[in-house]
C-alpha cells in the first residue's frame, strides 16, 4: 500500500464517528419512510424492510398536502432570499464605500441583532404582524426571515466588497460610466459569488426555520414543510410514521443534495472574500 | 487634445491641509510629470484633474472649460492605473471595448478602434485572454489600450510602473514616450522615481509637502536647481552637500577647512551656506589646495565607480567613469568645475 492509501483510510477511519453521528438520522428516517406499514414497530429493530414502498410517498403527498406545504415554504424561502438581498446590497455597498455619521454603531447594532434567539422575540413580532394585519400571512414569515437574515448578510457582502478595489469603479467612471452603470457592470457582477454565499445562507436558514412559521402561520394550508411535518406528528392519536419520514426525506435530501452541489461556491466565495 | 490649468487649488481633508495652492499651467501635447516623495500631493493633484478628488478651493480648466463640478465620466479623461484596475471578469477586448461601448459606438467603429490600439500595442494575439492570463507588462500595456482608444482630451498616469519590475520599467518607459511622440496627447504622470520623471518629461514638476518646489524641463531643474529640495530630490546618486559660512577666499567648513571658490558673488561674507556639487561633477585632481576625501565604500557599477567618502567629516559621493583602483582608506584630492556647483542659503534653502 502506498502511503497516500494509508492516510486516506487513517482519514476516514477518524472521520467514521462522524459520519455516523449525520447519517444514522438520515438512515433511520429513509429505512422507516419506505416500509410497509405493519413493519414501523418490529422488535429488535432492523434496517431492513420485506417491501420496498414507494406508494408510501404518493400517499404522504396526498395525505399530508405536502404538495401545499412545499410551494410555501419555496414560496418563503425565495421571497425573503430575494428580499433580503435586494436590501442588503446597497447597505453593504453603503457601509463598504461610503463615510458617514453613525457607520461603527450601525455595524455594532446589526452584530447586536444576531445575539437574540428569535423566540426570545416571537412574542413581539406576533404583536408587530397582528397590527400589520399579516398573522397567517406567508408574507409574515418572508418579511422576518429576511429581518433576521440581513445582519449576516450585510457583514458578510461588506467585507466581500471591501475586497473588490475602488479602482474598478473610478477606472469605470474615468471611461464615463455613470455610478448606476459602474455599479450593475463592474461591481455587482464581481460580487457575485459573495451574493451566491449570502442567498444559500438565507435560504437554508427560511427553509429550515420553524418558531416563527408555526406562531405565525395559523391555518394549515398556510403551514411551510417543517411546520406541516410537525403537524402530523404533535396532537395526533395516531402517527402515521412512514409517512412523517417520507416527508421528512422530501424535504431534506433534495435540499442537501443541491447545496452540497452548491457548497464549493460557498467555500469559494468565503475564501475570496477573507483572502483576496 | 487640450490644456490643462490648476490655479489656486488646495486640497483639505478636515482640518488637514494636502495641498496649499498649486498654480500650474500644462500646454496642450504637453508631457508633463508630477514627482515628489510619497504623502507629497501629487496622486491627490492627479485625483483631482481626474475628478475622483473634490476641489476644496481654486479652479481646474480643461480647454478653457471650468470642471470643478464636472463628474470625472463627463471630463473626457482617460486615466491609467496604478494598479491597472482592469476589470477581471472581461476580456481583453472587452476592457479595451468598455468606454466605447458606453458611448454606444456602431460595432464596426468600435471593432476598428480596439484593433488599432492592440496592433500599437502588441496585443493583437491578446484580446481574447482575461486579464489574469497575462503578464503585468501585458496588464501594463492593456491599461494603456482602455486609455487609448477613448481620444480623450488628456491622459492622466498615475505611478503605472511601479508594479513592474526594473527591467520591465524601463522598456516601458520608452514605449510611454514613444508613444506620446506619436499620439501627442496632453499627459500628466505621477510618479516618485526621479529618473522616470527626468526621462520622460518635457516639464517636470518637484512637489513637496503640498507645494510645488519648482517646475522646469528635465534639465533646467538638474542644472539649475531651484533649492535644497530640488537639488537633492533629482539625480542619483544625490548631490553632495557641504555646510559651511562664506569667508574671504572661499567657504569656510564646519571643521575649519577653507574650501577655495574661485568667485564670491552669490553671497555675502559671514553667510551660512550649503555648498552643492553633484557626484559626476567630481574630478580627481593633484593639487593639495583642493577638497581632501578619505575613501569609504567603492562601488563599481561597470559603467561607473561610485566611491563614498568623507570630507571634513561629512559624507560624499564622488562618480568616475574613468577606471581607477580605489582603496578604503585612501586619500584623494576632488576638485569640479565651478560652472557646475551650487549654493544655497542655509536658512531658507533657496539657491544663491
Amino acid at each position: 500500500m502506498t502511503s497516500k492509501t494509508t492516510r486516506s483510510i487513517l482519514y476516514w477511519a477518524i472521520l467514521s464517528p462522524l459520519m455516523v453521528v449525520i447519517l444514522f438520522p438520515f438512515g433511520v428516517m429513509f429505512v422507516t419512510a419506505v416500509r410497509p406499514r405493519a413493519e414501523l414497530f418490529t422488535y429488535p429493530p432492523t434496517w431492513g424492510f420485506s417491501e420496498f414502498r414507494w406508494e408510501n410517498f404518493s400517499e404522504m403527498w396526498v395525505k399530508t398536502n405536502f404538495g401545499g406545504a412545499l410551494l410555501n415554504s419555496l414560496y418563503v424561502s425565495i421571497s425573503a432570499t430575494v428580499v433580503a438581498l435586494v436590501l442588503s446590497i446597497p447597505a453593504a455597498y453603503a457601509m463598504s464605500r461610503y463615510r458617514f455619521a453613525g457607520k461603527g454603531a450601525y455595524r455594532t447594532f446589526l452584530l447586536m441583532t444576531q445575539m437574540m434567539s428569535p423566540i426570545v422575540l416571537v412574542l413581539g413580532l406576533f404583536r408587530l404582524m397582528m397590527a400589520l394585519g399579516l398573522v397567517n400571512d406567508l408574507n409574515s414569515l418572508v418579511l422576518t426571515y429576511a429581518a433576521f437574515n440581513m445582519a449576516f448578510t450585510i457583514w458578510m457582502l461588506q467585507s466581500y466588497f471591501n475586497s473588490i478595489p475602488r479602482d474598478l469603479e473610478e477606472a469605470a467612471w474615468m471611461d464615463g460610466a455613470s455610478h448606476l452603470t459602474s455599479l450593475v457592470r463592474i461591481f455587482l457582477p464581481l460580487a457575485v459569488p459573495a451574493m451566491v454565499v449570502t442567498a444559500i445562507f438565507t435560504f437554508i436558514n427560511s427553509w429550515n426555520e420553524f418558531v416563527l412559521a408555526l406562531t405565525m402561520m395559523r391555518s394549515s394550508e398556510d403551514f411551510t414543510l417543517p411546520v406541516q411535518i410537525y403537524a402530523q406528528v404533535a396532537g395526533r392519536y395516531q402517527v402515521e410514521w412512514h409517512h412523517v419520514m417520507a416527508a421528512t426525506v422530501l424535504a431534506t435530501v433534495p435540499v442537501a443534495i443541491v447545496f452540497s452541489w452548491l457548497q464549493r461556491y460557498l467555500i469559494r466565495g468565503m475564501a475570496l472574500g477573507a483572502v483576496k | 487634445m487640450s490644456s490643462v490649468t490648476i490655479r489656486g487649488v488646495r486640497k483639505k481633508y478636515g482640518a488637514m491641509d494636502v495641498l496649499h495652492g498649486i498654480d500650474l499651467e500644462i500646454r496642450d501635447r504637453e508631457f508633463v510629470v508630477l514627482v515628489g516623495p510619497s504623502g507629497c500631493g501629487k496622486s491627490t493633484l492627479l485625483r483631482m484633474i481626474a475628478g475622483l478628488e473634490s476641489i476644496s478651493a481654486g479652479d481646474i480648466l480643461i480647454g478653457d472649460r471650468v470642471v470643478n463640478d464636472v463628474p470625472a465620466k463627463a471630463r473626457d479623461i482617460a486615466m491609467v492605473f496604478q494598479n491597472y484596475a482592469l476589470y477581471p471578469h472581461m476580456s481583453v477586448y472587452e476592457n479595451m471595448s468598455f468606454s466605447l461601448r458606453l458611448k454606444r459606438m456602431t460595432k464596426d467603429v468600435i471593432d476598428r478602434k480596439v484593433r488599432e490600439a492592440a496592433e500599437i500595442l502588441n496585443l493583437s494575439k491578446f484580446l481574447d485572454r482575461s486579464p489574469r492570463q497575462l503578464s503585468g507588462g501585458q496588464r501594463q500595456r492593456v491599461a494603456m489600450g482602455r486609455a487609448l482608444v477613448r481620444d480623450a482630451q488628456v491622459f492622466l498616469f498615475d505611478e503605472p510602473l511601479s508594479n513592474l519590475d526594473a527591467k520591465l520599467r524601463v522598456v516601458m518607459r520608452t514605449e510611454i514616450k514613444a508613444l506620446h511622440q506619436r499620439l501627442q496627447t496632453t499627459s500628466v504622470y505621477v510618479t516618485h522615481d526621479q529618473i522616470e520623471a527626468m526621462t520622460m518629461a518635457d516639464r517636470i514638476v518637484v512637489m513637496n509637502a503640498g507645494r510645488i518646489e519648482q517646475i522646469g524641463t528635465p534639465l533646467e531643474l538638474y542644472d539649475t536647481p531651484a533649492n535644497l529640495f530640488v537639488a537633492d530630490f533629482i539625480g542619483s546618486p544625490s548631490m553632495n552637500f557641504l555646510r559651511g559660512t562664506l569667508d574671504n577666499g572661499g567657504l569656510r567648513l564646519a571643521d575649519g577647512t577653507l574650501l577655495p571658490l574661485e568667485k564670491v558673488g552669490r553671497g555675502t561674507l559671514g553667510q551660512k551656506v550649503v555648498f552643492g556639487i553633484r557626484p559626476e561633477h567630481l574630478v580627481l585632481s593633484e593639487d593639495s589646495r583642493n577638497l581632501a576625501a578619505e575613501v569609504e565604500v567603492v562601488e563599481p557599477t561597470g559603467a561607473n565607480i561610485q566611491v563614498y567618502a568623507k570630507v571634513a567629516g561629512s559624507p560624499l559621493c564622488a562618480v568616475f567613469t574613468e577606471r581607477h583602483d580605489f582603496r578604503p582608506g585612501q586619500r584623494i584630492m576632488l576638485s569640479w568645475d565651478y560652472e557646475r556647483s551650487h549654493l544655497f542659503d542655509d536658512a531658507t534653502g533657496q539657491r544663491l
